[in-house]
């Protein structure tokens, strides 16, 4: 597991005179699930389209299975690529379209045939559609079929770019608990291209966030979730609430105080400090399920802030808040899962609490 | 909508314009045909009565088919070499931004917008210079060449609509499967433009078949169909004429057919009865 | 598809663009050039002569007859452009609103007598407009006229077998930019109050300049080299100025003087051209700019 599949080391792409990618030095280890994140014009979907062969780095260089891939076309790189658009050939049959890779591979006719339909079980897809055309099934099927061409002539590594953001909310999640599965069961390497940090989440082993063309973290999903690298990388997901706060350095660790409010200064860890932060002013993650309403006394060591709810979200499970107070420029964004909670009406006064010394301290520049 | 019987008239006007239109357009056509079965030596209205023999004079005194076989020449010959000239073209143009580019552009459409007839006179000049110095005559090759320059654009704007709908990374899909480029130009690219360049072949071939203005310059002592059939009514008609025109319709609108029969099949195929997720 | 930028000498590039670069320039731009030089040579006892002088120009200046065909032909242009586009319009606009479920058979239909040889369909309206033929035949029949009408061998016949070999030019190019127009803007109108006139005129009819002004000026070029109709429908009474070039060259055997006849045509469809092009740049701007201002 802990061989590495693929290595860049320290790849640049330039376009001219853009540069898309800089320095990007990457370890993707055999059958690792990773993901590349970023907003769109991030550099992911280039990085990808280098490691299938379909571009050339300008500078750096790329190792796949330990061989060095400059010179190897995308046609004898052992990767297989999923496209955003699917790329499904319109001509051929499903079974032309799974069959092609091993039809160019000169596998013969016989052993094509069981591999395609092994592919067809695989991927819950009914075996009548062998003979349809591609516009003949439905954007969930289609994605099927596109995903067993890929795999069938068992690539090292799948390259996915952005292959579910086409369809719709519900079958993206099934489709993606497929994938994940399908993963777990080939023990593949995936490298998966999205925008969306929350997909990434759910499938990769680790997450790899790209911003103008650089690495900004790589983690565990949890990681990016609860030590986020920087405010930006917070933003990406769901909604984070940053408080700003005084820092003083003291021998217990650094102890943080909100600019506004007269709270008690809390300690924080070392765990719980970004690397990027430093001086004395920085700004405390609190995700939206880390609040909480309070109905009495808060708890030792707790914060608390009054506001007055503002709007009001029903999510079914949950219910968001968001509460316009004194210490924020911008409404605190409180999830709650309790029912207790629930009734609390647009325009209440309302008592918000958190524990600091379970969130994260980060630089106060963007 | 705010006043249904206006809106009523607007369409069985408007729709009633577009038949007018077509049965315009089919009045000449339709009355060759009719003529060729009628029995009478002079072309007038009414007819006595109807008859095979036009047909049956014009396979005994065949003195029109090696003109056919000129027009069958010349027709094959320029559907090829026009179709892979605008095939290059309709690439070219879709695929590539390069430096001159438009005014090349405009260089291969501009034989559309010129006057045939005149285009005829400027190449008919041009060859009769170049053959007193190189020694030949107008013939089969000239009038390759005359349709050819014609023709290209229209195979170009054909293939080049069906590359605009072409989605490339469908050739990465290929390459990234281990196909080499000549496999993809084969397997995916060429049967995917295939509708486009098949609706272009049979269009060069009908333009090449039912040119005159060209072959009128062009055709030396050779004589193509519509030059046969233009010498012919120019110095007296015969009911052979109208038989021969009616002859010539029945393959065209058969070519015309098929084409339409092509491109809706790749289309089905393409598109799909969309299906509904399930 | 994508676009690559490339520099013209790319491999590609040559590849798809030399053969036809090559013909054109073969066949397309030298005999323009040749024909541009023979109109400063003379013709002497049926031999060309390389002699440069003006004297042909001077010819063609001088004399008011050519003049006369040129101008006859110009107008018959101007006319079956107005023609043309009169019955082409409403025609591709109801084939792009009304008749969908026909629209196809319909396009097949067009396509086919587009695609029927011109010498055929022109031979075809001898016999319709022949003085005993079924047009009269139909008048006469019908009450509308007692007397046979000699329509045959005049201007007007010459002009009718124009429009109908060319109206179906204009009804493409006006169908494929009707049909380009996006069906929402369309339905905004509407939504906006606009009645249905209001919005043809202020929506529909703006949008679809572009394949009014393409569809004109393919009929106004195409009916300066007629030839067909003059001589089959209009009985050579009236001769066109291609008429004039043929006989130029067969019977007179003037080259020069034919050449320089073709140079004035061409010149006047280069004309017409160039403003047709510079009027749809034109509307692309002012649509564009009204674009930007949304």
């Amino acid at each position: 597991m802990s061989q590495p599949i693929i290595d860049s080391r320290s790849i640049s792409k330039n376009y001219g005179s853009f540069r898309a990618l800089t320095d990007i030095s990457l370890t993707i280890r055999k059958g690792e699930f990773i993901a590349l994140v970023g907003p769109s014009g991030c550099g992911k979907t280039s990085f990808l389209k280098i490691l299938a062969g379909f571009e050339q780095a300008s500078s750096g260089e790329l190792f796949i299975e330990d061989r060095e891939m400059s010179d190897v076309p995308a046609a004898a790189r052992p990767t297989r690529m999923v496209f955003q658009k699917l790329a499904l050939f319109p001509h051929k049959t499903v079974e032309e379209n799974i069959s092609f890779p091993l039809r160019i591979a000169k596998v013969p006719a016989a052993e094509r045939a069981e591999r395609v339909r092994g592919m067809m079980d695989l991927m819950h897809l009914r075996h009548e559609y062998l003979t349809h055309y591609p516009a003949q099934l439905s954007g969930g099927e289609q994605q099927r079929v596109a995903l067993a061409r890929a795999l069938v002539s068992r690539p090292g590594v799948l390259l996915l770019d952005e292959p579910m953001s086409a369809l719709d909310a519900k079958l993206k999640k099934s489709l993606q608990a497929e994938l994940k599965k399908l993963h777990r069961e080939l023990g593949t390497s995936f490298v998966l291209v999205t925008h969306d940090l929350e997909e990434a989440m759910m499938l990769a082993d680790r997450i790899c966030v790209m911003v103008g063309g650089r690495i900004v973290q790589l983690g565990v999903p949890l990681d990016i979730y609860r030590r986020p690298a920087n405010r930006f990388v917070a933003g990406f997901i769901g909604e984070t609430n940053f408080l700003p706060v005084s820092v003083a350095s003291t021998a217990d660790g650094l102890s943080v105080r909100p600019l506004r409010g007269d709270q008690t200064a809390a300690l924080l860890g070392a765990d719980r400090v970004s690397p990027e932060a430093h001086g004395d002013a920085g700004l405390l993650l609190i995700r939206p399920e880390d609040g909480e309403i309070l109905s009495g006394a808060p708890s030792p060591g707790m914060w608390t802030i009054a506001g007055t709810v503002d709007e009001k979200f029903t999510k079914g499970s949950s219910t968001q808040y968001r509460i316009r107070t004194e210490a924020l420029d911008v409404p605190f964004v409180l999830e709650s899962s309790g029912f207790d909670t629930a009734h609390i009406p647009v325009g209440a006064p309302v008592s918000v609490g958190f524990h600091p010394a379970k969130s994260y301290l980060l630089g106060d520049r963007p | 909508m705010r006043n249904p019987l206006t809106n009523r008239l607007l369409d069985i006007g408007l729709s009633g314009w577009m038949i007018a239109l077509l049965v315009f357009l089919y009045i000449p056509i339709v009355t060759l045909a009719f003529f060729s079965f009628a029995d009478s030596r002079v072309l007038t209205f009414p007819v006595q009565g109807f008859t095979l023999n036009w047909y049956r004079e014009l396979f005994e005194r065949p003195d029109f088919l090696p003109a056919l076989r000129t027009s069958a020449l010349v027709a094959v010959a320029t559907m090829l070499v026009s179709t892979v000239l605008g095939t290059c073209g309709a690439i070219l143009w879709m695929r590539y931004r390069f430096r001159f580019k438009q005014a090349l552009q405009a260089l291969t459409f501009l034989p559309v917008l010129f006057p045939q007839l005149l285009l005829g006179v400027m190449l008919l000049l041009w060859f009769s210079v170049l053959g007193t110095v190189f020694d030949f005559r107008l013939g089969i090759p000239t009038l390759i060449i005359g349709h050819v320059i014609y023709v290209t654009p229209f195979v170009m704007i054909i293939v080049a609509v069906q590359l605009y709908g072409f989605d490339d990374t469908v050739e990465d899909a290929a390459r990234d499967a281990g196909a080499s480029d000549w496999r993809v130009l084969v397997e995916i690219t060429l049967p995917m433009i295939w509708p486009g360049i098949s609706a272009a072949m049979i269009m060069a071939f009908l333009l090449s078949w039912g040119n005159f203005y060209l072959s009128y310059s062009l055709n030396g002592s050779m004589r193509t169909l519509p030059i046969f059939i233009y010498s012919g009514i120019t110095v007296g008609s015969s009911p052979i004429y109208p038989a021969l025109a009616t002859l010539n319709f029945i393959p065209a609108m058969g070519l015309v057919v098929l084409a339409d029969f092509l491109r809706r099949r790749a289309l089905r195929r393409d598109t799909g009865a969309a299906k509904e997720e399930s | 598809m994508r676009v690559l930028d490339r520099s013209w000498q790319d491999r590609g590039v040559l590849l798809n663009s030399l053969p036809l670069l090559t013909l054109l320039t073969l066949f397309f731009i030298g005999p323009i050039l040749l024909t541009l030089l023979l109109t400063f040579q003379e013709m002497r006892s049926y031999q060309l002569q390389w002699v440069w002088s003006l004297r042909v120009w001077s010819e063609v200046f001088s004399k008011y007859s050519y003049w006369v065909v040129i101008g006859r032909t110009v107008s018959m242009a101007f006319l079956s452009t107005f023609l043309c586009i009169l019955i082409a319009y409403p025609a591709a606009y109801a084939l792009a609103t009304r008749l969908k479920n026909y629209a196809s058979h319909i396009q097949i239909l067009i396509i086919f007598s587009f695609l029927t040889d011109a010498v055929l369909k022109t031979f075809g309206w001898v016999l319709v407009l022949d003085r005993n033929g079924i047009g009269n035949w139909l008048l006469q029949h019908l009450g509308l006229g007692d007397e046979a009408l000699n329509f045959l061998f005049t201007p007007r016949a010459t002009l009718l077998g124009v429009v109908y070999n060319l109206s179906v030019y204009p009804l493409f190019t006006i169908y494929l930019s009707l049909k380009r127009i996006d069906r929402d803007l369309i339905l905004a109108a509407y939504d906006a109050g606009a009645s249905k006139w209001q919005t043809f005129r202020e929506v529909t009819l703006p949008l679809s300049r572009p394949g009014l002004y393409a569809g004109a000026v393919l009929v106004f070029v195409l009916t300066l080299g007629t030839f067909l109709e003059s001589k089959v429908l209009g009985g050579g009474k009236s001769p066109l100025a291609p008429e004039l070039i043929r006989q130029t060259f067969e019977t007179r055997v003037n080259w020069p003087l034919g050449a320089a006849l073709t140079v004035v045509l061409v010149a006047i469809a280069t004309i017409v051209l160039a403003v047709a092009v510079r009027l749809v740049q034109r509307t692309r701007q002012e649509q564009a700019a009204k674009g930007a201002e949304a």
